[in-house]
C-alpha cells in the first residue's frame, strides 16, 4: 500500500474546526442533571473537543501540503442525485409512495445514463409496482400516504 | 458439543437451509460486483429480516457477509478489479493468471483456500467463544469502557491512511450517537427543538445511508468506465483443473493465513483487507518462490484469501462476548439481535446459547454451500455480472436504499437520515475519511457511556478507577499503544515517499 497525503487537509482541518466548535456551544447547552452533575454532558463533549483538536491537528498538518486539482467533473450529477433524493422524500410525503417512485424511478436512470424512453416508462410504472408488492403487499409494511392525494386512495388497495 | 446438536437441528430443517443457501448465492454474486460489497447488501437486505424469525435472519446476513468476502475474488480474478476491498490482494496473482487463460484454476485455488480458511476461523471461534464470554463476563464496567476506548482508539487509527481523519471519523459516530434523550437523565441533546430528532438515530437507515447510497453517488463517479472480462475457457480442461501436486504448496501458505485472519479477526475493526495483505506481505516472504509472487503464483492467491475469509468467523468473537462489533458486518447484525430482542454480550450464552451454536452451524453449512456452489459455478457467477447493466443496477439499488430505510420504522425522517448519511458516507470516502469507524463507533458510543458512567457511580475517585484497576488500565495503554505504533509506521512511510520524491 502506497502511502500518499489524504486530500484537501487545509479545508478538512477548517471544517472539523468548525464543526469541534458548533459541537462545543451545543455540548453546554445540554442541561446538567438534578444534581448539577455533568452526566450527560460529558460524552458529547468529548467528541466535541476531540474533533477540534484533531482538526487544529489536520490543518497544522495541512499548512506543508501542496494543494491538488480533483477531478470534478462528476459533481453535477452527484448534486443531481442529491437534489433527487430530498426531492423524493418530500413527494413522498405530499402525493405517497406510487407516484413519487413513478417520478423518481426514471429521474434516477436518467441521471445514471440511461435515455431510452420506452425504458424510462416501463421503470416508471414497474418500480412502483414491484416495490409497493415486495414491500406493502407481501411484508405488510404501512406505506407512506400522501398529504395532499394518494393514488391508492383511487385505486382501494393496501 | 452444543455445535453437534445444531448442526442436526439446522440439517434437519429445509428453510433454514434455504435461507442459507440464498445467501451463499446472493453474497457471492454481490461481492463480485465491483463497488458492491457484502456490507452493503446486509444493510440493504436487514429490513427485510425484522419480518422473519431471529435464526433464519441472522443466518442469512451472516452467510451473505462470509460468501461476500469470497465473492470478491471473482471480481478480482476475472475483472481486475477486487469486488471487495479484501480481494485487492487476491488480484495481484489472481489477474496475471486469467491473462494467461487459466482464470478458472485461479477461482478454483481462490475457493477451497477461502473454506479452509473460513472453516478455521469459524472453528476457532465456536471453540473459543464460550471461554472469552466466561472472562468477560468477569469484567466490571470500568474494564469494559476500558475495552470501548481501545476498541475506539484502534478502529479510528488503524483503518485508512489518516489517523487524524479515521479518529475524526470515530468522534463524528459517536457525536451522532448522542443525538436524542439521554438514557438516564432524559435530558435533550443535540436536537436543537425537533421532535424527531430527539428520538435518536436509527442505526439501520444511517448504515443503509452509509453503505448502500454512499456507494450509489461513489458510483456515478465511475459511470461509462469499462470494465473488461477475461475470458474463461471452459473447453480448455487441462489447464485449468487443479491438482493435489499443485495445491499442495499452498498449504502451508493457507494454515498460516488462516491464524493472521483469525486472530486479526478477533481485533475490533481491522477487518479483511488487512488480513489480506498481512497474509500477503507474510506468505511472500516466506515462499520458496518469492520471484513468481506477483505473476501469477497459485500461493499468491491461497494466502490472502484464506485470510480474508478466516477473519469473518473470529470477528464476532467481540460483538457475542462484549457487544462489540469487531467488523461492519458485526455492527449490522447488532440490529438484528436488537430488533428480535436479544441482549448481546456475555450472558448471550446463558439466555441464548442454542440460537448462538445453531447460527454457527448456519456458518460452516454456508462455507459448504459456497465453496461447492464457487468451485464449480464461479465462471458463470462473472459471466453474470458482466450481463448486468450497471446503468441500471445502481438506479434499482438507489430506490430499494429509499423503501429499505422506511420500512425500518416506518418513518420518512429515517430516510432523509439515511439521505444524509449518504452524502456524509460518500464524502468520508472522496476525502479519505473512514465510513467503518464511523458506524462501528456510533454502535459502541452507547455501551462505551453507559459503562463510563456506571464506573464513576462505582468510583470514590473519579476518573482514577480507570487506571487503578490493573485490566482497565492494560486495555487503555494497548490503545494508546495501538496509536503510537500507527503513528511512528504513517511517520516512516511519509519519510520514505518524501525520500524517494526527492
Amino acid at each position: 500500500m502506497s502511502h500518499t497525503r489524504p486530500p484537501a487537509p487545509l479545508a478538512v482541518g477548517a471544517a472539523l474546526i468548525l464543526l469541534g466548535i458548533g459541537a462545543t456551544a451545543a455540548s453546554f447547552n445540554i442541561a446538567l442533571d438534578q444534581y448539577g452533575r455533568w452526566g450527560a454532558r460529558v460524552f458529547p463533549l468529548a467528541g466535541s473537543l476531540s474533533l477540534l483538536i484533531l482538526g487544529v491537528i489536520e490543518l497544522r498538518s495541512g499548512q506543508a501540503a501542496r494543494p491538488e486539482r480533483k477531478d470534478s467533473s462528476s459533481l453535477p450529477a452527484i448534486v443531481a442525485l442529491l437534489c433527487l433524493s430530498v426531492a423524493y422524500v418530500w413527494v413522498m410525503g405530499r402525493v405517497g409512495y406510487l407516484i413519487s417512485t413513478g417520478i423518481a424511478a426514471p429521474l434516477a436512470l436518467w441521471i445514471f445514463g440511461i435515455r431510452n424512453i420506452w425504458g424510462l416508462v416501463v421503470a416508471a410504472i414497474l418500480c412502483p409496482l414491484i416495490y409497493h408488492l415486495v414491500f406493502f403487499v407481501a411484508l405488510g409494511v404501512f406505506p407512506p400516504y400522501g398529504d395532499w392525494f394518494d393514488l391508492l386512495d383511487v385505486l382501494q388497495v393496501n | 458439543m452444543e455445535i453437534f446438536a445444531a448442526l442436526s437441528t439446522v440439517l434437519t430443517d429445509p428453510i433454514l437451509l434455504g435461507w442459507v443457501f440464498l445467501a451463499a448465492i446472493v453474497g457471492m454474486v454481490v461481492g463480485a460486483i465491483p463497488g458492491l460489497t457484502a456490507s452493503a447488501a446486509i444493510a440493504m437486505l436487514l429490513p427485510l429480516t425484522f419480518y422473519m424469525e431471529p435464526l433464519p435472519a441472522l443466518a442469512f446476513l451472516y452467510v451473505i457477509g462470509k460468501s461476500g468476502r469470497y465473492g470478491g475474488s471473482i471480481a478480482a480474478i476475472l475483472f481486475n478489479t477486487p469486488g471487495t476491498a479484501a480481494s485487492a490482494a487476491t488480484q495481484i496473482d489472481g489477474y496475471p493468471l486469467a491473462r494467461r487463460g487459466m482464470a478458472s484454476k485461479a477461482m478454483k485455488v481462490a475457493t477451497v483456500s477461502s473454506v479452509i480458511g473460513d472453516f478455521i476461523g469459524e472453528i476457532l471461534l465456536i471453540v473459543g467463544v464460550a471461554w472469552i464470554a466466561s472472562i468477560a463476563l468477569r469484567l466490571g464496567p470500568p474494564e469494559l469502557f476500558a475495552v470501548y476506548f481501545a476498541a475506539f482508539v484502534v478502529i479510528g487509527s488503524v483503518i485508512g491512511k489518516s489517523i487524524t481523519r479515521g479518529l475524526a471519523s470515530a468522534a463524528l459516530g459517536v457525536l451522532v450517537n448522542m443525538i436524542g434523550l439521554d438514557p438516564i437523565s432524559s435530558t435533550e441533546r443535540f436536537t436543537f427543538g425537533s421532535f424527531d430528532l430527539s428520538n435518536g438515530i436509527s442505526l439501520v437507515p444511517l448504515m443503509i445511508g452509509v453503505f448502500v447510497l454512499g456507494e450509489v453517488f461513489a458510483q456515478i463517479e465511475e459511470r461509462g468506465k469499462p470494465s473488461e472480462m477475461m475470458e474463461t475457457d471452459v473447453s480448455d480442461v487441462g489447464r485449468n483443473r487443479l491438482t493435489w501436486a499443485e495445491y499442495r504448496p499452498c498449504m502451508p501458505h493457507v494454515i498460516r493465513s488462516s491464524f493472521i485472519g483469525a486472530f486479526i479477526g478477533m481485533l475490533p475493526g481491522l477487518g479483511s483487507a488487512i488480513a489480506a495483505f498481512v497474509a500477503y506481505g507474510e506468505g511472500k516472504r516466506r515462499a520458496q518462490n518469492p520471484e513468481a509472487w506477483g505473476k501469477g503464483a497459485l500461493e499468491g492467491i491461497a494466502a490472502p484469501e484464506a485470510a480474508n475469509n478466516a477473519v469473518s468467523g473470529p470477528s464476532m468473537a467481540p460483538l457475542l462476548t462484549l457487544g462489540i462489533p469487531g467488523s461492519t458486518i458485526g455492527a449490522i447484525l447488532i440490529g438484528v439481535f436488537l430488533i428480535h430482542g436479544i441482549q448481546i454480550g456475555p450472558t448471550l450464552f446463558l439466555t441464548n446459547g442454542e440460537l448462538v451454536y445453531a447460527l454457527f452451524a448456519c456458518g460452516l453449512i454456508g462455507i459448504v454451500m459456497y465453496g461447492i456452489i464457487g468451485f464449480y459455478g464461479a465462471a458463470f457467477v462473472g459471466r453474470f455480472i458482466t450481463r448486468i447493466p450497471t446503468q441500471v443496477l445502481y438506479p434499482v439499488i438507489f430506490l430499494t436504499a429509499f423503501v429499505a430505510a422506511y420500512t425500518s420504522r416506518g418513518n420518512l425522517f429515517d430516510i432523509y437520515i439515511m439521505i444524509a448519511a449518504g452524502f456524509l458516507g460518500w464524502g468520508m470516502r472522496k476525502l479519505e475519511f473512514n465510513p467503518a469507524a464511523f458506524v462501528i463507533s456510533f454502535v459502541l458510543a452507547g455501551g462505551a457511556e453507559e459503562t463510563f458512567r456506571q464506573s464513576l457511580l462505582l468510583s470514590d475517585n473519579g476518573i482514577a478507577i480507570f487506571v487503578t484497576r490493573p485490566v482497565a488500565l492494560l486495555f487503555l495503554l494497548l490503545g494508546l499503544a495501538a496509536l503510537f505504533v500507527r503513528a511512528r509506521s504513517l511517520n516512516r512511510q511519509a519519510r520514505a515517499a518524501a525520500l524517494q520524491e526527492a
